[in-house]
């Protein structure tokens, strides 16, 4: 479903990304996990190429991004949903305006754009909410709405950078419990970038540990929870503590 | 009513005109052409969608270089050019040309001001979603800064209403120059004092009405 190879990101000195392979199969919640500074949301950010590679190759859905045109990359972005750490909701539209217009931008058919802005907001719970503005909302509202316009154009493919990271733990269970939804009964792939790792725990199969731009191992969790696999998740749990001790020192 | 305005009345509300046409012709310059500058000041620049050092540079000196002329310096420099525009450099009509110099230049710099002001994370998810440029700037960009477009443009007004004031120089008439002929010049202090009156009417109402309606559609 994605593919990068042998991609590398740079920021004028600093080298973000160098070289990583990685593939994320259909179906998977994937999580990207790892200390601050460790590229995540870069490795993330590579694959709607909102960061455009300085080397490499970037694949989602059988397409190279990479290679495409600038408005067949804007055609394929409408099938990569994105949410963000601060949901990015436009503040002066309303929670039915945000998730209207990235209808607007498919060229949706109008006479059907009221009921798709229903049905996603029904999904997320918040149909009562459509003449609400965010900054009415709470934050773990704010998130649904943001699920809710990701979620519009039907993509395939749903990219999270920090979903959680801004919300309280009740709030953080809620939001993950959306999104192993949108897995579970939309088929939808996700990529999760966080550096909890209590979020990675409740609903990744697979998880991409990176340092220093690079992926330090990738560790299959089965559903019943991390605490139960031996060796590997083991090294993984070390790796963080040791990052965070690094990053305390 | 005073007799002296009695007295002036035809005068004065000819000079209210000439000062409504000037204005007028600045607000509708600064939109028409002030806000698409700014917001190619806005996208070129580092890190920005249409990054472009070519052309920031340029519009970023056109903007500092007439904002740097006294304003009295601009409209005599600019004379040959109004000349080339309008046929003459005298009269109401004249006026308006180095008056919309400055509306763009005074109002592109606060279009570009107010779009600084629209978080970074709005347009990365109007990218994210497929947008084309011109989608970002209308359907994000214009919507999310939309009160400080509108405040800046009500700063503006108030300011291209003070410039117009010596437009008397090029023959372009208007409550300040009728306050200098015939209040200042004629020793007419009351008349002088009914103008300044005048002025400061006019500018409350625009700073009312601007406020009003920047607050009335900031949603934020």
């Amino acid at each position: 479903m994605i593919k990068l190879h042998q991609v590398s990101k740079n920021f004028s000195q600093f080298q973000a990304i160098k070289s990583v392979s990685l593939v994320i199969n259909k179906g998977e919640i994937h999580g990207i996990i790892g200390a601050s500074g460790a590229g995540k949301s870069t490795l993330l950010r590579l694959m709607n190429l909102l960061e455009s590679p300085d080397d490499g190759e970037v694949e989602v859905n059988d397409q190279k991004l990479t290679s495409l045109s600038s408005i067949d990359l804007r055609q394929a972005r409408k099938s990569i949903g994105m949410i963000f750490q601060h949901f990015n909701l436009v503040a002066n539209k309303t929670v039915f305006e945000n998730v209207a217009v990235s209808l607007e931008l498919a060229n949706y058919p109008k006479k059907e754009r009221r009921n798709r802005v229903m049905e996603c907001l029904q999904f997320v719970g918040l149909e009562t909410f459509m003449e609400k503005y965010p900054s009415q909302l709470s934050g773990g509202e704010k998130q649904r709405v943001a699920i809710a316009r990701a979620l519009a154009n039907n993509p395939q493919v749903l990219l999270c950078d920090e979903p959680t990271s801004s919300l309280d733990p009740n709030t953080t269970a809620e939001i993950l419990g959306v999104l192993e939804n949108v897995n579970k009964s939309l088929g939808v792939t996700i990529v999760i970038v966080s550096h909890e790792m209590e979020v990675i725990k409740s609903i990744c199969n697979r998880v991409t540990v990176m340092t220093d731009g690079e992926i330090y191992e990738e560790v299959s969790i089965e559903p019943k929870g991390i605490q139960d696999i031996d060796d590997s998740p083991k090294r993984f749990v070390e790796q963080l503590t040791k990052d965070g001790e690094m990053h305390h020192a | 009513m005073p007799e002296i305005l009695v007295q002036y009345e035809a005068e004065i509300w000819g000079a209210i005109g000439e000062t409504f046409v000037m204005v007028g012709v600045s607000i509708f310059a600064a939109v028409l052409i002030g806000l698409p500058v700014g917001t190619l000041l806005f996208l070129c620049r580092k890190g920005q969608m249409i990054e472009n050092k070519f052309v920031f540079s340029t519009l970023n000196l056109f903007v500092n270089i007439i904002r740097s002329f006294p304003f009295l310096l601009l409209v005599v420099f600019l004379i040959p050019f109004t000349r080339f525009i309008i046929g003459t450099a005298i009269g109401t009509a004249a006026a308006t040309i180095p008056l919309s110099i400055i509306a763009i230049a005074h109002y592109s710099r606060l279009v570009e001001q107010s779009l600084l002001d629209v978080p970074r994370g709005v347009m990365e998810a109007a990218i994210s979603m497929g947008a084309s440029v011109k989608e970002v700037i209308f359907k994000f960009l214009y919507v999310e800064a939309r009160s400080g477009l509108v405040l800046g443009l009500t700063t503006s007004i108030i300011s291209f209403i003070s410039y117009s004031t010596i437009m008397g120089v090029v023959g372009g008439g208007g409550i300040g120059d009728f306050a200098i002929r015939y209040g200042y010049q004629q020793f007419k202090t009351d008349l002088m004092i009914y103008m300044i009156i005048i002025m400061v009417i006019l500018v409350q109402l625009i700073q009312f009405t601007g406020t009003t309606v920047s607050r009335m559609i900031d949603k934020r």
